[in-house]
């Protein structure tokens, strides 16, 4: 089925997470320990002993050092770690790839990619450049924020007025998705955010940056998260069926760089879109698998027009119709695509993309609270509006 | 400190970026200019990305631009701006400039909220910020200014 030379070599064969707790619940517990609690939970998942993970790979600067985790785990041998670029979730997939290509490549057995979140320890991400003081804004960021452009709302809603303009979307579009994901939300016991949510709840949401109201805004977590992957060899003698990596990709459009968060230097057909286009166009290239082979899409939705314009960028529509695609009903369980079915960042947890792998893992064993028939190939796209951001390919 | 965004941060100037705010100061808009192919670029980056060359200098545009895209800031995300949301910030498509069109992130003054549009005409103006910097903002042009 695919072409890339990464397929069929590695796998994820565990998933685990903590509890999803609001910004600064588990605090005093810290970033380490959260950590630490998701790759045992991953681990027991898989049927592999934490001490015989001799890789570690994790994106976003996550604080639980590699060096670390394999000291804290008595690993017997540590062979491998690799650190995704990117901020937030973009770099998550990447994360996927660096493991997968270690696996496959023979430099490492057995690696876990992990992410922890303690918002009370490490700051807040909602908030980016509002708590920079007198030691002064980092370089790019000096020509955003003393205009008061410093937070990833007002800086993607820059995106989606563009869209709104060039295409004719509207604030119902955006508020479809909003509306989608809750009603995937409701059905998982875990999600932090259950209670039905109408339209009209959208629209009576408190304005945050125009055209962005708070349900067009996800929450912000204290999570941690983590995955097994190995060889697709040794998969086939654990206790889990695996998740196939069939391709990933990391990059970004010529001159994005920082993307919507600085520069704003990109074509325009690249403002007005969720940075995905070359990471798609890689991947539906390099795996041969197609848009329409996808069964369910786990497409970031740290604010809902980023994932009207991830549609466009990975296929799913022509660009400018994410408004009409997702107004017909194609993202619904019951759609063509199914989307964030646990409830992705705006519902079930912001865990910076952690549980969107985990969720098409899910969907792939057939376990999943919102279970896709048959589901046989989902899509996991990472954190939008910077670069690089990345795209990863599961198969069953 | 801005004169009429108070109380936030103001830029870090850099030996890559100093000429840019410190020409605002002087109420001129410069951007940098490729010593070799003539390319304007903004933000400020070591080379040019049309021609890969490390030469370059500050070059004064002429100022007049054309709303891009913006947004009306209303959640008060930085404590300072509580008492002056909801605030517009935009992003402008400079006019005249050489190159790949060069967009600057800042804010239009004087403008209504139902005045500000994608494709609006605005003139540069700068607000001070001490130390002889300003930050170069806009104005909807004058009728027939164009
Ligand atoms: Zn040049």
């Amino acid at each position: 089925m695919s072409g890339d030379w990464l397929a069929g070599k590695a796998a994820i064969v565990g998933i685990g997470h903590t509890a999803f707790g609001r910004r600064g619940e588990f605090a005093e517990r810290g970033t380490f320990a959260m950590a630490c609690e998701a790759v045992v939970t991953a681990c027991a998942d898989a049927g592999i002993d934490p001490s015989d993970v001799d890789g570690w790979s994790s994106y976003s600067d996550d604080a639980a050092a590699a060096n670390q985790l394999a000291m804290t785990f008595g690993a017997k041998r540590f062979r491998y770690a690799a650190m995704a670029w990117g901020g937030g979730g973009s770099g998550i997939c990447g994360a996927f790839l660096n493991a997968a290509m270690a696996v496959a490549t023979g430099q490492a057995d057995c690696v876990v990619v992990s992410r922890s979140i303690c918002q009370g320890e490490g700051g807040r991400f909602g908030q980016a450049l509002a708590g920079v003081g007198g030691g002064g804004l980092p370089a790019p960021f000096s020509f955003s924020s003393p205009y008061g452009l410093m937070s990833p709302a007002q800086m993607f809603a820059l995106a989606a007025r563009r869209h709104m303009h060039r295409f004719g979307t509207t604030v119902d579009h955006f508020g479809e998705i909003a509306v989608n994901t809750r009603r995937m939300a409701s059905t998982n016991p875990a999600a932090r955010f259950r209670e039905p949510m109408t339209m009209a709840d959208h629209h009576a949401s408190r304005p945050i940056a125009d055209p962005l109201r708070l349900f067009d805004c996800c929450m912000e977590s204290d999570v941690a998260a983590a995955c097994v992957l190995t060889s697709v060899d040794r998969a086939a003698d654990l206790r889990r069926p695996p998740a196939r990596v069939a391709s990933a990709t990391m990059g970004g459009p010529y001159r994005y760089g920082e993307g919507l968060l600085a520069g704003h230097q990109m074509a325009d057909d690249d403002f007005a879109s969720a940075g995905q286009r070359t990471v798609a166009d890689d991947l539906w290239g390099k795996s041969g698998i197609r848009p329409g082979d996808v069964d369910a899409a786990m497409i970031y939705d740290h604010f809902t027009p980023m994932v009207l314009m991830g549609l466009e960028d990975f296929g799913f529509c022509a660009k400018g119709e994410g408004g009409a695609f997702v107004a017909d009903g194609h993202i619904r369980l019951d759609g063509s695509l199914p989307l964030n079915t646990s409830g992705g960042n705006l519902s079930e947890v912001y865990s910076h993309g952690m549980t969107h792998v985990i969720e098409a893992v899910r969907q792939l064993r057939g376990d999943a609270v919102n279970q896709v028939p048959d589901a046989e190939v989902v899509l996991v796209g990472g954190g939008t509006g910077t670069s690089p951001t990345s795209a990863l390919l599961l198969t069953r | 400190m801005s004169a009429h965004r108070p109380g936030l941060p103001a830029p870090t100037l850099s030996v890559l970026t100093d000429g840019y705010w410190k020409a605002a100061g002087e109420g001129r808009l410069a951007l940098q200019r490729c010593g070799r192919c003539g390319a304007h670029r903004h933000p400020p980056t070591a080379a040019c990305y049309r021609c890969q060359s490390l030469d370059w200098a500050w070059d004064d545009v002429v100022g007049t631009a054309t709303v891009f895209t913006y947004t009306w800031v209303e959640h008060p995300v930085h404590p300072a701006t509580v008492d002056y949301v909801p605030f517009n910030v935009a992003v402008v498509e400079l006019d005249d400039t050489e190159g790949e069109p060069v967009r600057l992130a800042t804010a239009i003054l004087g403008v209504d909220r139902d005045a500000l549009v994608v494709g609006l005409p605005v003139t540069v103006d700068f607000d001070p910020t001490g130390d002889g910097v300003a930050l170069p903002v806009f104005r909807p042009s004058a009728t027939g200014n164009r």
